[in-house]
């Protein structure tokens, strides 16, 4: 049974990551009014990039994306064998931080300036992702995810609601989509160019894509969970987020790093503490 | 092997672990020779590491709490003369550096001191002055090993360090001999029950400390050395006060008996009438751990030379104060007290983490990180749970080893690139890249899997849940930790493509054999930390709380770490052997097409008119937000009602 956990993650989850992108584009140039790549365009961009010549700044960078990428698929390998939340969640920020320091490997102003910013892409989200894990505790009495599903639980959104917003602004923030493209966006036509991102080039920027692909699996993971009895109606909402999500970025502009501490951290840390203080004083 | 450790005397072990630093000590400050010098430091570097682990290996097969007797002389009555040699000499330091201050905090501790000694109230004694349990071991092989290795790597750091100083007289003999002393002082401390020999040890370290901070004599040095001096002072006033109180009660006086109280059960009574003097040991424990509002004194003290700083921090005086708060936890559990000493250990937490981040002196930076980290523990502390002191003794182990290590690597950068500023170790990667590489893994074991702290962080975290203030303060606390640390590996890593090829390193042997034992000793304990918890941690633990294994271990090591490990290791080392570019293959950054001559040192780009600008980067250290001048006052203040809340739950909130 892990086997195959473990096979759907690393082979099926990056092919379903890579056609949601697609949709994304899909749907974003559609809110545009205009025609959009076809959904397949992320793989064939995954293509072109693994086809391109090998070139790097630095050897960092190399260890960075490896580090990124193995860390990505080993924490998404942690959700689906049932493993402790916790430390998945510390897992992935490892992967994410050695991404960061690729970006501060190169002294270039635009990948060190996005490097910064990163860092506090970062420190908005975390917290938010913690105090989920920390509701989901409160309810089952333990950080594993295979006590969660197996437990007879109900699901988890009817006692921890607020999560399914912090959720969605961790995603957000974690895909980069506006107000929350900070530290790189997706249109390299801004002051920053690709951000953190510039410097990467080739198959670098490919396996970083393919974690992204995986990170979105991950996340989308997160929220499902909050429907744990029936996984479908969870993989269902999640969809919905990601719709949300996208919404989102096509009604929304970019806004300063202090906006974004400060909503996560007023509004997110707000609304998870509510929820988790509501369930102390109901238990 | 087992016959032959129980065939050591406990006496010659407790020698080798108090004495013979002690005694070491003035031997030292009578030879006048560099060579002997520090040959005598690595033989007693190498005896107290070896009696440690003796002295491990030996309750590890025993399994049985030690008392112990000392013989041949009235060791009290020494201890007492000795004690009141130690506040002479307060004294007179108090009026040598006309500090009102010091003055009146020594003399306070004198009548304090003699009521105690010669008063009308009397103990007895039910056991022996020396006492060993788990707690004491671990941080016996802390001190002796982390500690042993931070002397040694001393003696290169300070031949250099007087090399540029132009003195007559080499004052390495009193430097060597404060550290042994410290050494031997903070051996004795963790090894004895009896709370005033406690309290003697405690000064002495105190002591030590004035005299490693004021060792350059500048100006600047001694008045840090003496805002130390006086704010541990303050500690040692809420110190004796506590056993005072303690004596004016008719309460035991020793460690031992008094968290037997706790076990029977039957003597409530007796462990309620415990609680103030509990706060003021506490009090004493936050002065010495510099929690805030007591901080400024471990920020001074960065003047000192490098080892001196890593000493402090890793293995002796801070930890001294955490492990006064924990030796007397179970006391204290389920009250208002142990609820605001877990949030006073917090607040630090947080708030250290918080001013960490505007700083970009390199060992300020470490030293906020050292105030948030013990706050941590002592945050651990006053939840006191078995699960939360696990993690709380885990974080000792593995902060010390981590900490020292990141002081010695800065120590090496600061002498060699002659600046502590963490602006100036931008692109150290390629220009001293052995060295980053070490400090690089001691950041990394300082906040991420698979690294033994972070696993301790999760477990307090886990622990923290019973109570929600403190747990959504750890939560934040642990972010802001992720932004500095991330921020200044960041500078180092900051390299010119091309310009900057890597150079090769070589360190002195010392160096190079003190910090690679450190940097590979935090990657191997992290590799051990089931074994570590459940041979060292959890004994230790479970002596103390009378509970059962079980529900001790925390849920985070039931995670595959060997996996993760594997994983992790797997994905850096192949990039790293089997992927490497060819120097064809490495290209400059990008300056938006207006590079000049990619070949050159340095990143030059055509600017209005087609001059040539240098291009600099540097880091972010959001000054307007982060200001330290701003956000110290405020924290002060919320630090020392904390505190008076504190004393005020003794009463309030039983």
């Amino acid at each position: 049974m892990e086997i195959i956990n473990i096979f759907f993650v690393v082979v099926i989850a990056p092919v379903i990551g890579g056609l949601l992108f697609g949709l994304d584009r899909k749907l974003t140039a559609r809110l545009q009014k205009r025609m959009g790549p076809p959904i397949l365009q992320p793989f064939y961009d995954l293509i072109k990039l693994f086809g391109k010549g090998r070139i790097a700044a630095n050897q960092f960078q190399l260890i960075s994306v490896s580090v990124y990428i193995a860390c990505t698929i080993l924490s998404l390998i942690l959700l689906a064998t049932g493993q402790d939340l916790l430390v998945l969640l510390f897992v992935l920020a490892l992967g994410h931080i050695m991404l960061i320091l690729g970006g501060f490997s190169v002294r270039s102003p635009y990948s060190q300036i996005g490097s910064q910013r990163e860092i506090l892409q970062l420190m908005a989200y975390e917290p938010l992702l913690v105090f989920m894990v920390i509701g989901t505790y409160l309810k089952t009495g333990s950080f594993l995810v295979s006590n969660l599903m197996t437990g007879s639980y109900k699901p988890l959104l009817i006692s921890l609601p607020a999560f399914l917003l912090t959720q969605i602004i961790v995603m957000a923030i974690k895909l980069h989509k506006s107000p929350f493209d900070i530290s790189a966006s997706h249109h390299a036509h801004q002051e920053l160019v690709k951000g953190i991102y510039t410097e990467f080039s080739g198959a670098q920027l490919a396996l970083i894509e393919m974690a992204h692909w995986y990170e979105l699996i991950l996340l989308m993971g997160f929220i499902a969970l909050l429907w744990q009895t029936n996984l479908i109606i969870g993989g269902l909402i999640a969809f919905a987020c990601f719709l949300a999500v996208i919404l989102l970025d096509n009604i929304s502009a970019r806004l300063t790093w202090k906006w974004m501490i400060r909503f996560a951290w007023t509004f997110g840390v707000g609304i998870s503490v509510a929820n988790l203080t509501a369930i102390y004083i109901l238990r | 092997m087992s016959n032959f450790i129980y065939y050591v005397p406990l006496s010659i072990i407790l020698v080798a672990l108090i004495l013979a630093p002690l005694v070491f000590a003035f031997v030292i400050s009578i030879v006048r020779s560099d060579y002997l010098c520090s040959l005598i430091i690595i033989v007693i570097a190498a005896v107290l590491a070896i009696s440690s682990l003796i002295l491990f290996a030996r309750v590890t097969i025993t399994h049985q709490i030690i008392h112990y007797a000392p013989g041949l002389i009235d060791w009290n009555l020494l201890v007492t003369i000795a004690d009141f040699g130690l506040m002479a000499m307060f004294i007179r330091m108090g009026v040598r550096r006309k500090s009102v201050l010091i003055l009146v905090f020594a003399v306070i501790q004198t009548i304090i001191l003699a009521w105690v000694e010669f008063g009308p109230k009397h103990t007895e004694m039910a056991y022996p002055p020396i006492f060993i349990d788990w707690l004491s071991i671990v941080m016996t092989l802390i001190v002796s090993i982390v500690g042993s290795i931070v002397a040694i790597y001393s003696l290169p750091y300070m031949r250099e360090h007087e090399r540029h100083q132009n003195l007559t007289v080499s004052k390495q003999p009193q430097f060597f001999r404060t550290l042994l002393l410290f050494l031997g002082a903070m051996n004795g401390m963790v090894l004895s029950g009896n709370l005033l020999w406690i309290y003697f040890f405690w000064e002495i370290t105190t002591l030590c400390s004035f005299c490693l901070i004021s060792h350059d004599e500048t100006e600047e040095s001694l008045r840090y050395a003496t805002r130390a001096l006086w704010m541990n002072m303050v500690g040692g006033v809420g110190f004796i006060t506590g056993i005072a109180l303690i004596q004016l009660k008719n309460l035991p006086m020793d460690a031992s008996r008094l968290l037997q109280l706790v076990h029977t059960g039957n003597e409530a009574h007796l462990v309620a009438l415990l609680m103030l003097p509990m706060a003021c040991l506490c009090f004493a424990g936050f002065t010495k751990a510099a929690q805030m509002p007591f901080q400024s004194w471990l920020l001074g003290a960065m003047v000192a030379p490098t080892p001196v700083s890593a000493l402090l921090h890793s293995s002796t005086m801070v930890k001294a104060g955490v492990y006064l708060i924990i030796r007397f936890a179970p006391i204290f559990r389920h009250t208002g007290l142990s609820e605001m000493v877990a949030i006073v250990g917090a607040f630090s937490f947080i708030t250290g983490a918080m001013l960490a981040i505007g700083q970009s002196n390199a060992k300020k930076v470490l030293a906020y990180s050292t105030i948030s980290n013990l706050g941590l523990i002592i945050a651990c502390a006053g939840l006191n749970t078995p699960l939360a002191l696990a993690a709380a003794v885990m974080l000792i182990i593995f902060h010390a080893v981590s900490k020292g290590l990141l002081f010695m690597a800065t120590g090496v950068v600061d002498q060699s690139i002659h600046s502590k500023d963490i602006e100036d170790m931008q692109g150290l990667w390629a220009s001293m890249p052995l060295t980053s590489l070490i400090m690089v893994i001691g950041i990394l074991s300082m906040l991420l899997p698979p690294f033994g702290v972070l696993i301790a962080k999760l477990a307090a975290i886990e622990s923290s849940i019973q109570n929600p203030l403190v747990m959504a303060m750890l939560v934040i606390g642990s972010t802001l930790t992720v932004v500095f640390w991330t921020k200044w590996m960041g500078r180092m890593l900051a390299t010119n493509p091309r310009a900057d090829g890597r150079k090769r390193e070589s360190l002195p042997a010392l160096y190079a054999g003190t910090l690679a034992v450190l940097a590979s000793g935090a990657v191997i304990l992290s590799l051990f930390v089931k074994p570590i918890l459940e041979n060292l941690v959890l004994p230790a633990v479970a002596n103390y709380y009378n509970v059962a294994g079980m529900e001790m271990t925390p849920t985070v090591l039931s995670a595959p770490w060997l996996m993760i490990f594997l994983v992790i290791a797997l994905s850096v080392l192949a990039p790293t052997f089997f992927n490497h570019l060819r120097s064809s293959q490495i290209k400059p950054a990008y300056l938006c097409g207006e590079q000049i001559a990619s070949h050159s040192t340095t990143a030059q780009f055509l600017t209005v008119a087609d001059s040539a600008a240098e291009m600099t980067v540097r880091g972010y250290y959001f000054e307007k937000v982060t200001d330290e001048s701003v956000h110290v006052k405020w924290v002060t203040i919320v630090a020392t009602l904390l505190i008076v809340i504190l004393f005020g739950a003794v009463y309030l909130w039983k």
